[in-house]
């Protein structure tokens, strides 16, 4: 539905984005992650037309935005990182300008009446727009993006500056309008993206570092795919036993936890899943399993890896990188590493030096 | 480019801008309509739009000043510019919103001269060249307004530029007197505001003239709709 290849965009010497490109399906909710300045908004403004890449192409349904501006713009509602509201006007002015604006073809006030009431503004509805809390304002914001029912909604950061229940509101409303739009949508809240997308992109200095199935993405990209299991066993036997099963590689005893319970660590091979062995071995023993964790990275901690500029982090990341590269395509066929090699960074890096030399 | 009208227009008539545009400028024409009728007991209809002139002048900038730059500051051009509508209408549409106020101030400008047909027959050829001279004029100041205020985010820094320019504009025939250059000279004259104004308050209808302020006023939203484009690409 919307492809961007490609896409670079240059202010002056500093690189905005580089060498962004994706594809985002019909009716898929895609969460745009990473720290302020990272190029989300660019790639937003790009994408709805507002500004123009450097080099690179955006597509909507096939419709390229720089040959048919009209087309593509009518496809995508947008909203904003600061919704673009007039103050001096009311609620009720404003949609119906945004309205006549967008050429909607809807019955007028059927349409307009529904939005308001999808978006939970009714009782505003006659009230002037600067007087309205930022929260009404947001959802103003949203309401005249869905004005003619685009296929396309792009949201920039939608949930900003509401209340905790205003923001559960509009999730909900946003993974209701997933069923039948192709949603877009940033944040730097991680929990919303998880709460809400089926895909995540990580942008980070105006790259892509990563791009994947919400729940499986920090999975695939943690290096780390030990099991921390606590038995009540006899601790040697344990390890032994447990080292034993297939899949099987490393297995630590961290030492009694609590009276006659052990920590143990299991690592096996990234690919194979030993909980059903394991959980096998322990009942034919008699071992009852008290817990089992999973040492994953959760989406934070990828999240502060993927994005963090400290060479610790670098040296991490590309170890990642390796560990990612192997990983392969999983069963939904949605995880996509589009890390660059090892080789391309240093290549850019070169780059940069030529750049500043 | 009907609904930027609309909305532009009814933004006037919602904040006190619009209003007090269109009271100034019609209590100077009633104020000098009275001088120049009562106490200079003429009959020469110019002399009040020869100060009117002037007047257009001052008020214009305020009319235009907000009318590009707003958009940028509150960031309402990114809905502007994402919906599907070609720039130059979106231009065009704040443009005529603009030249609305003045219009309308314009013709109830001709108020005085309608209560004086009750008592005399005005020369109505004189005056309505003076109107239509000071719609044309006014609309290129206008379109120059605009473009002005699209090129920065700060109302004053339009308000004030603009003014500078119609002023310039203005006194540019004085300086066709100093030039020695001939070629030089014709260019300036060729381009001043106010020798293209005079033959319309000689109730003459001058192509010529018609065709140069409407031109200026095609080039400059022309312009505008540029400068608002290359703003994607800055």
């Amino acid at each position: 539905m919307v492809e961007v290849k490609n896409l670079t965009k240059r202010y002056g010497l500093n690189m905005a984005l580089k060498d962004v490109s994706f594809k985002v399906e019909e009716g898929t909710i895609v969460g745009f992650l990473g720290p302020n300045g990272a190029g989300k908004s660019t790639t937003m403004n790009i994408i709805t037309g507002y500004l123009s890449a450097t080099s690179g192409e955006v597509t909507v349904s096939g419709k390229n935005i720089l040959d048919e501006p009209n087309e593509v713009k009518k496809l995508i509602g947008y909203l904003p990182e600061q919704p673009p509201l007039y103050l001096d006007m009311t609620v009720r002015e404003y949609l119906n300008f945004m309205y006549d604006l967008k050429k909607v073809k809807q019955p007028r006030g059927k349409h307009i009446k529904e939005i308001c009431e999808i978006t939970k503004i009714e009782d505003v509805y006659n009230r002037l727009i600067g007087n309205l809390s930022k929260g009404y304002r947001q959802r103003v914001g949203i309401a005249q993006a869905l004005l003619g029912n685009p296929p396309v909604l792009i949201l920039d950061e939608p949930t900003v500056g509401l209340d905790p229940k205003q923001i559960i509101e509009i999730r909900n409303l946003i993974t209701n309008l997933g069923r039948n739009h192709t949603v877009i949508l940033s944040s730097h809240i991680l929990s919303e993206i998880q709460a809400v997308c089926q895909r995540i992109l990580v942008i980070n200095h105006g790259q892509i570092v990563a791009d994947g199935a919400t729940d499986t993405l920090a999975h695939d990209l943690s290096s780390d795919h030990r099991l921390v299991l606590r038995v009540e066993a006899p601790e040697r036997e344990a390890v032994h036993a447990i080292r034993e099963l297939e899949h099987v590689t490393e297995v630590q005893s961290f030492g009694e936890k609590e009276p006659g319970i052990f920590e143990l660590s299991v690592e096996a091979d990234p690919n194979a899943d030993v909980r059903k062995p394991l959980f096998a071995l322990l009942a034919r023993k008699g071992w009852p399993m008290m817990s089992l964790k999973n040492m994953d990275l959760t989406l934070e901690d990828l999240f502060l890896q993927l994005t963090s500029t400290d060479n610790v982090y670098q040296e991490e990341k590309e170890q990642e990188q390796q560990a990612a590269a192997s990983v392969q395509i999983g069963p939904e066929g949605m995880v996509e590493v589009s890390e660059p090699s090892a080789e391309e960074v240093t290549e850019e890096k070169e780059e940069k030096g030529e750049e500043e030399a | 480019m009907k609904a930027v009208f609309k909305r532009e227009l009814r933004s006037y008539f919602a904040s006190p801008i619009g209003y007090v545009c269109v009271a100034a400028l019609l209590a100077l024409y009633g104020y000098i309509y009275f001088q120049v009728m009562a106490s200079g007991s003429s009959s020469n209809i110019s002399a009040l739009y020869a100060s009117m002139f002037t007047f257009s002048m001052m008020v214009i900038p305020i009319i235009t000043m907000r009318s590009m730059s707003d958009d940028q500051k509150n960031k309402t051009d990114q809905a502007l510019l994402t919906a599907p509508v070609s720039t130059i209408s979106i231009v065009t549409g704040k443009f005529l919103a603009c030249f609305f106020v003045y219009f309308l101030a314009s013709t109830l400008g001709l108020l005085p001269a309608v209560a004086l047909t009750f008592f005399a027959s005005p020369p109505w050829g004189m005056i309505l060249g003076n109107y239509l001279g000071t719609l044309l004029y006014g609309g290129a100041m206008v379109a120059i307004g605009v473009f002005v205020s699209s090129l920065t985010v700060s109302q004053i820094i339009a308000a004030i530029v603009t003014f500078a320019i119609s002023v310039f504009l203005m006194m540019i025939d004085a300086l066709t007197a100093s030039l020695s250059n001939t070629w030089l000279s014709a260019v300036v004259s060729w381009l001043s505001f106010q020798s293209r104004y005079t033959p319309f308050t000689q109730g003459l209808f001058n192509i010529p003239s018609a065709v140069f302020f409407l031109s200026v006023m095609a080039v400059f939203i022309f312009l505008t709709a540029r400068k608002v484009e290359s703003r994607r690409w800055s």
